[in-house]
């Protein structure tokens, strides 16, 4: 039972960050349309930074907020290299870096300590022992978190005229988000390091998602749409269709390194292959699962996509007898033809709006 | 085509010596691009007086958007140079340029499809509080009172033509001729000095070009310049006040619309084509 709550805790931070990763690549791909596949170079700037300097004594916060810092600095240098030119360039160049960033902390060992990984580095809130009344104030930010969430999730189910097909994900995920909650609060009354590295990835997505969903809802939200849609349009109105490109780049970019920084808390171990090419595919699966453009729908797809991850996790192996390493690319396979699938019945996405797709240029 | 109210104005001789003894809003010498070789626009040279609307015609391929490409600088040119309200800016990026003041359409109309028609208007106002990232977090009453102003100002140009019933729509959704109107409105939106407009009413049904054309005077009778490209001669003719006509990349002939028609080198440069 123990063992249950203490997965559904990791499950809710995976889920978390994860989240925050992907919102940093829905602002750059869903809303401004910079096709970036090598998002996980700005989480290994976080992760790494994050741990690095707090080692050295840089209290954590700061830490990570440098981390956060040194990302965007990272899409600064990119964006200024590549956002002049066409499209495909940015796309190229973000998977080159991804990889040269690993192969850099991989093998710069005087530093990172390379293939050893990063050991042993101070971690937030792990001495904090909460009384009574602490437990009580987490619980109920946990509990008004868990709130908005749903509220959320059903007002962006209802805003799609309620099909019958929605319904049964809403009830599911509803389902799941109750089940996590439950585990969440039981975990935060037994206070553990986990519980509260829950809490703070929670806390820190929802004030990443409020700040962008006001944004995307601002004239600075419209120019970015209206990039993505038409670059020259922006243009010809006055609008410096570079600079709004660099802002969402490396804004995306200082949050994917905020993601980062709870990576390496939640893996209390770095090493240079948590930072494969793969963990940008996991963000483009979860922004395309739930949405392109759509916050919301990016959380979602978070949810989705890790309650996907666990159930496989679990259940495949009673079933097809394969050894791990086969397994796990049994897993991606199977996600790639949920990918396929998604395109064919729903291609905007599980709260993308479907009028867009029929509409002419 | 468009209503007698809308005939020019003045008499040529009056536009001519206006164009020459007053500053031009814009003006344009010695501008040439080629593309690989072949030379688009060729030591070409325009003035654009204030108030006025001026025409620019030429056979397909003349160099005419080229030439708007030009002026705006989504092209740079590879000589000459452009004066506008009194300031080089060839210097300038593009957007700079809109920002002082001139904003150009398109030949195929660009509107942002996946946006409500609104909200393409909304792009058009200029020096929003809100374009800021940080003032978006820390201004938050100013931006949404700018917003609603400029709510209400789009929603009156929408009204003026027509357009208003389909704001919430997506201008997706619009038809071609109401893509060329919401182009120019969104352009008026920016409260420019001069509007560059290429072809506003190729491929637009004939009552929206009346439409598109009363639109036009009306505002120019607000004291908004235009230069547009038309094929439609009888647009030209009824709107502009002058008139240039470009054929290979260069200057064939200039004139009211009067004397460009009875111009023996424009005939042969149109019927010869
Ligand atoms: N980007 C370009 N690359 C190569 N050639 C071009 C380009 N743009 C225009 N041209 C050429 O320049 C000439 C002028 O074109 P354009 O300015 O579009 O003419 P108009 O608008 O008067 O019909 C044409 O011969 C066209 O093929
Ligand atoms: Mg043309």
């Amino acid at each position: 039972m123990a063992d249950y709550a203490g997965y559904l805790v990791y499950l809710t931070i995976s889920t978390g960050l994860f989240g925050l990763f992907a919102l940093g690549l829905n602002l750059q791909w869903g809303f401004t349309g910079l096709i970036n596949f090598g998002h996980v170079a700005f989480m290994t700037v976080g992760a790494y930074a994050t741990v690095l300097l707090s080692s050295q004594g840089v209290p954590i916060i700061i830490a990570a907020m440098a981390g956060a810092v040194l990302a965007a600095l990272l899409g600064l240098l990119i964006g200024t290299s590549t956002l002049r030119l066409r499209e495909d360039y940015l796309a190229i160049v973000t998977i080159g870096v991804s990889e040269f960033l690993r192969l850099v902390v991989q093998n710069e060992e005087w530093l990172t300590q390379g293939s050893f990984g990063v050991q042993s580095f101070p971690l937030p809130l792990v001495q904090f022992s909460p009384n009574p009344f602490g437990k009580g104030v987490m619980i109920a930010i946990l509990t008004l978190i868990a709130a908005l969430a749903g509220w959320r999730l059903w007002r962006g189910i209802f805003q799609q005229g309620k099909p019958i097909d929605l319904l049964v994900w809403g009830v599911a995920a509803t389902t799941l988000g109750l089940l996590l909650y439950l585990s969440g609060a039981v975990a935060l009354l037994n206070y553990t390091y986990k519980a509260g590295l829950m809490l703070l990835v929670l806390i820190a997505l929802a004030l990443v998602y409020g700040g962008l969903e006001s944004l995307v809802r601002s004239p600075w939200g419209r120019v970015l749409k209206a990039i993505r849609e038409d670059e020259q349009v922006p243009l010809a109105l006055g609008k410096d269709v570079f600079w709004y490109k660099l802002q969402a780049f490396m804004l995306g970019g200082a949050i994917a390194g905020i993601a980062g920084a709870f990576y390496a808390w939640q893996l209390t171990t770095v090493y240079p292959t948590n930072f494969e090419p793969l963990i940008s595919f996991y963000a483009w699966t979860i922004v395309l699962l739930g949405g392109a453009g759509n916050n919301a729908g990016t959380l979602l797809g978070a949810v989705i996509f890790w309650a996907y991850d666990s159930l496989t996790r679990f259940v495949l192996p009673q079933f097809v007898p394969l050894d791990d390493a086969r397994l796990g690319a049994f897993r991606i396979m199977i996600i790639g033809l949920i990918l396929m699938v998604l395109m064919v019945w729903r291609p905007q996405g599980i709260l993308g709006r479907k009028e867009e797709l029929t509409l002419g240029r | 085509m468009v209503d007698d109210s809308v005939k020019q104005p003045e008499s040529g001789m009056e536009q001519k010596e206006q164009s020459s003894s007053t500053p031009s809003l814009l003006s344009a010498e010695k501008l040439c691009k080629s593309f690989g070789g072949i030379a688009a626009v060729d030591n070409a040279q325009i003035f654009v007086p204030q108030g006025n609307i001026t025409g620019l015609i030429g056979p397909n391929g003349a160099g005419k958007t080229t030439l708007f490409n030009l002026l705006s600088n989504f092209l740079r040119p590879d000589k000459g140079q452009v004066i506008f309200d009194g300031e080089p800016i060839q210097h300038l990026q593009p957007h700079q340029i809109a920002q002082q003041g001139m904003v150009r359409t398109f030949q195929v109309a660009r509107v942002l499809s996946r946006l409500s028609v609104m909200e393409n208007m909304l792009l058009g106002a200029q020096k929003q509080t809100g374009e800021n990232l940080l003032r978006v977090w820390f201004r938050h009453r100013q931006v949404a009172q700018e917003e609603r102003r400029n709510k209400e100002q789009a929603m009156s140009i929408l009204e003026s033509v027509g357009l208003a019933p389909q704001a919430d729509e997506y201008a997706g959704a619009l038809s071609g001729g109401q893509r060329k109107l919401l182009e120019i409105a969104r352009a008026m939106m920016t409260r420019p000095k001069l509007i560059l407009l290429d072809e506003p009413a190729a491929g637009v049904n004939p009552t929206l070009v009346n439409q598109i054309c009363e639109h036009i005077v009306s505002w120019n009778r607000e004291g908004m310049s235009f230069l547009v490209v038309e094929h439609n001669m009888d647009v030209i003719m009824s709107l502009c006040h002058s008139v240039w006509v470009l054929a290979e990349g260069k200057n064939l002939a200039h004139g009211t619309p009067a004397e460009i028609q009875t111009n023996s080198q424009v005939l042969e440069a149109y019927l010869g084509n």
